[in-house]
């Protein structure tokens, strides 16, 4: 197996920007990347794009919106899954010597579509949607666990909410919420793309390892504060890199909420049981630029992190090490994680 | 000479409405269960390996990856896991707030989802707080049952 590098990156986070259509946005953000990457499309190996149908709100969307992503007569993988899940398949791609560069994108328009109700659509229509069942209630369910079982939780959260920066007063941003769940504790809507351009010859970014895992669909066979796909995927990233989490000087974790990504940092080892919220609030090496209040909208977050991961090793003085993570829906059922070492 | 391509005009934007109509099968396992609603019974089925009752009733197991084989009646009476208090508004939905659940029935491996009723939510706060500690609940069915997961809902145990 070769290594892996990272070359370049963009993200791209707006709001109703009437200017621009989804491909425009896409388009943008794509070249931006491959221009970090000092590189052009036509040297693109291979493509592995995440998008979903419903955020798009078009069919098939990725036969509408893959030519933006420099597609162009190039070997093309399409995922209905988190963004950094499609990083994983194209490490996979250069990893395993079947092209020397692979270009990962993904993206979702949060301000084009119903955003609750696609949340609600994603479940299951005998046994769920009845029950109004959305991405954020699930959300509202793992934060009552953790309020009721770890007392940092509720001792720790609104220093954490408060690191997560200004809110937006646009109310059409933020989700219903769903108690105990606050407003400075959800995510805030927002038109992202992301893009990252991987290769075989060495780069500023090497990735360590990578790690996928998948929990089962029902939410009741679940442990919900427990994230034992995370716990996994982690761990095999972990594993693959030859280091401990406790050597990560760089945390980028993906989640809905801040009670998500407190959960995370315990699912890959950062905090301990317990300890999550307690890490969000007193920690700059997770999250540095807000997490999911910093704007979100599935399925572009895990590769949003991967991007904000490489972003600052980059620009760390020294060679440090971070762990980047990504969730799907629904309600984090798939989890993907990849350890990023810089130069 | 050609044009610029950056012309500026007023940006142009449509309106959209997806509303297709699916038809859903439930199968096997899950028909037996939604009909054995309709009798009053919350129905799981038996992972032969790891002995887990699964609820609802399901055809196979996951974990183990073989087909379930008994069919078990779980207890109506169980613990509120966790919860959360909804406030968003769908059609065709009773309207927020609503409180909707996870509830592990005895006998079961696995927790349920329905609707806690007969929570007093002037104070969300408080109403929420008092059920963070695993309450016992107890599954309550309609007067008219229609083989739905909505047959049922669980109201909170008054306290011994």
């Amino acid at each position: 197996m070769r290594p892996v590098y990272l070359h370049g990156s963009a993200v791209s986070t707006t709001w109703r920007d009437a200017s621009r259509s989804l491909t425009d946005l896409i388009f943008e953000c794509v070249r931006t990347a491959l221009g970090t990457a000092g590189i052009s499309a036509a040297d693109v190996g291979a493509t592995v794009l995440a998008a979903h149908d419903l955020v798009d709100g078009r069919g098939l969307t990725s036969m509408v919106t893959a030519p933006a992503a420099a597609t162009y007569l190039k070997d093309e993988t399409r995922l209905g899954d988190d963004g950094a899940l499609a990083f994983v398949l194209g490490d996979a791609r250069v990893r395993s010597g079947s092209v020397d560069t692979c270009l990962v994108a993904a993206w979702g328009r949060a301000s084009e579509g119903p955003i609750d109700e696609i949340a609600h659509a994603l479940f299951d229509p005998f046994t769920a949607r009845p029950l109004a069942l959305t991405e954020i209630a699930v959300s509202g369910m793992r934060a009552a666990r953790c309020l009721g079982d770890f007392p940092g939780y509720g001792r720790w959260r609104g220093a954490a909410a408060a690191r997560r920066g200004v809110r937006p007063a646009d109310p059409s941003r933020v989700p219903a919420t769903a108690w105990p769940l606050r407003a400075g504790e959800l995510p805030v809507w927002a038109d992202v793309v992301a893009a990252v351009v991987l290769g075989s010859q060495p780069g500023p970014v090497r990735v360590g390892g990578v790690g996928m895992s998948t929990e089962p669909y029902e939410l009741g066979d679940r442990d919900l504060t427990g994230l034992t796909a995370l716990r996994t995927a982690s761990a095999q990233a972990l594993t693959d890199a030859g280091v401990d989490a406790a050597s990560i000087d760089v945390l980028e974790l993906d989640g809905l909420t801040l009670f998500d990504e407190a959960l995370a940092a315990e699912a890959v080892g950062a905090a301990a049981r317990g300890d999550g919220m307690s890490l969000l609030a007193n920690s700059p090496r997770v999250n540095a630029g807000g997490g999911s209040a910093a704007g979100y909208c599935a399925p572009a977050m895990g590769l949003v992190r991967v991007a904000r991961a490489a972003e600052r090793l980059r620009n760390a003085t020294t060679s440090q090490v971070g762990l980047a993570t990504g969730a799907s829906v629904v309600a984090a059922q798939v989890q993907a994680a990849v350890v990023l070492e810089g130069a | 000479m050609g044009e610029s391509a950056a012309g500026k005009v007023p940006p142009l934007t449509i309106d959209g409405h997806w509303a297709f109509d699916y038809t859903y099968y439930a199968g096997d396992a899950a028909s037996r269960f939604f009909a054995e609603l309709a009798n009053r019974r919350i129905m799981g089925t038996r992972c032969p390996q790891c002995l887990r009752v699964l609820v609802p009733a399901r055809g196979f197991c996951d974990a183990c990856f073989v087909e379930t084989t008994d069919w078990v009646q779980v207890s109506p009476h169980g613990t509120l896991e966790t919860f959360t208090i909804l406030t968003t508004s769908f059609p065709g939905l009773p309207e927020p707030p609503l409180v909707v659940g996870y509830v592990m029935l005895a006998g079961a491996s696995s927790a349920v989802l329905n609707f806690v009723d007969g929570i007093d939510l002037t104070d969300p706060d408080a109403a929420g707080t008092a059920m963070l500690g695993r309450p016992p609940v107890t599954a309550r069915f309609k007067d008219v049952c229609e083989g739905r997961i909505t047959d049922f809902v669980f109201t909170l145990d008054e306290p011994a």
